[in-house]
């Protein structure tokens, strides 16, 4: 994952979230994120479909266990994409 | 291994048993568990169904961590057109008590959305709950279903309603007014003026009352004369009806509303669930009707005296239309804050488009809902 793609997913998860960017971390999980509920992990996958320009299928939405992993799925989106 | 969404199937009910079993222990709600069987017990799927039922179930490597179900039924639309929709209820995900499966409700909403894009919700609790605040984000149209209620007995309304009594003077000032007859009175004098202003062109004097079984061919007539009045309706023909309303549930009371011999309109009554804010009140629920225009105000008077001779001490009901909402409103009824909302995918809202034009001639009711016997 590039550092970029890394630090645009991170700051939308820090705006959905309600937290400092510097706390968000790769690793950074719902168990790790208080706010990281379902309704805000359907806001997660709006935000990132509205910001890349992707569609998220239902596998892509089961992937998305962590900051670091959404991050490797844009990028694995955006490459399939082009 | 990636959470697969499939058809729950009877080898899946043990890993179901097990999932619920989690929920109870992390201090859910005992009602918040899935079904416990695969097969729906109310309106299965046969071959020859029109209505019916099916549950699915997101499995992970064996493990069961959410499941949903949806209703598919035939819909009236505003072109004139019939067509195939789902209600998507009782979804449920194991993110509730795990958060580390927090993806499990979207993964359920956006399977079920997949599957059958005209989709709707209904009830649901109110706006502040997760699932209407999805459907809110989703970009669904929505609207609140009006509540209406009618006191039968006063004095054990003014005794009983624990949403009302929720503190010490609240509660001494309603014994006061149950018990000096100032609650009855005033009730009384609502309804008296309700029943000067009804539409005395709509009198119900002069309509007799007969069942389902002994007017099938009316319900049939009935239905094509007066579905051009809904901009949305699901299907209420007389086989729809004997689907949803069998004679079978024999806690529902089917009745149709007749005048000069010919039916003028049908409605289906019955006992709601018990709930904790009703304390000991039995609480009645009409549940469905439909009737010719200009004939909506007897059918609700019937309805609501087949109720009041049952002995409930309160009726309620959710009404979506808007002449359905004044003719209980002329009956008697008044309007009660509602937490009953109806939310259409946005594939579904096209077809009712514009949805706030189409919204208040869209007839829906508590019998759109899930069906289950108590939730009426």
């Amino acid at each position: 994952m590039t550092a970029s793609t890394f630090e645009q997913v991170r700051n939308i998860a820090s705006d959905i979230f309600g937290i400092p960017a510097g706390k968000i971390t790769a690793e950074s999980s719902p168990e790790t994120i208080e706010n990281w509920d379902s309704m805000q992990h359907l806001n997660l996958v709006l935000a990132i479909e509205e910001k890349f320009g992707v569609q998220l299928e239902p596998e892509d939405v089961e992937q998305m266990k962590s900051i670091g992993a959404v991050a490797a799925l844009v990028e694995k989106l955006q490459s399939a994409a082009h | 291994m990636a959470i697969v969404i499939q058809p729950y199937r009877p080898e899946h009910e043990p890993a179901v048993a097990e999932f619920n079993q989690r929920l109870r222990q992390a201090g859910e709600d005992e009602n918040m568990v899935f079904y416990r069987w695969a097969e729906p017990r109310w309106l299965p799927r046969r071959a020859e169904s029109r209505i019916y039922n099916e549950f699915f179930v997101a499995v992970d490597d064996g493990i069961v961590r959410g499941g949903y179900a949806l209703k598919t039924q035939e819909f009236f639309f505003p072109d004139g057109q019939t067509r195939s929709i789902a209600y998507y209820h009782h979804p449920l995900s194991e993110g509730i008590v795990n958060k580390a499966h927090a993806m499990v409700g979207t993964l359920l909403l956006r399977d079920a959305m997949q599957r059958v894009p005209l989709l709707y919700c209904l009830g649901m609790g109110g706006y502040d709950r997760p699932l209407p605040r999805m459907l809110v984000r989703l970009g669904w149209a929505h609207s609140l279903v009006p509540f209406f209620f009618r006191i039968v007995n006063p004095s054990r309304f003014l005794r009983n309603m624990q949403t009302l009594r929720s503190s010490p003077s609240q509660k001494f000032l309603l014994d006061i007014a149950a018990y000096s007859g100032a609650g009855w009175a005033g009730s009384k004098l609502f309804q008296s003026y309700r029943a000067l202003v009804a539409p005395r062109s709509a009198a119900a004097d002069g309509c007799e009352v007969t069942s389902f079984e002994a007017d099938a061919e009316g319900l049939q007539s009935l239905w094509e004369q007066a579905r051009q009045t809904c901009s949305f309706t699901a299907v209420r023909d007389a086989e729809a009806l004997h689907i949803l309303y069998s004679p079978a549930l024999k806690h529902l009371t089917r009745l149709v509303v007749r005048r000069r011999g010919s039916a003028i309109g049908w409605a289906v009554v019955g006992e709601r669930r018990k709930d904790a804010k009703y304390g000991n009140l039995r609480v009645g629920s009409v549940v469905d009707c439909f009737a010719l225009s200009g004939e909506l105000f007897p059918v609700v008077r019937c309805a609501t005296q087949t109720l009041e001779r049952q002995g409930f001490d309160l009726i309620l009901s959710n009404q979506s239309h808007h002449a359905w909402g004044e003719a209980f409103k002329a009956a008697g009824y008044m309007p009660g804050p509602s937490n009953f909302l109806f939310a259409a995918s946005k594939k579904l809202a096209e077809l009712l488009a514009p949805f706030e034009a189409a919204r208040p001639r869209m007839h829906l009711t508590r019998a759109d809902g899930d069906g289950l016997p108590g939730n009426f």
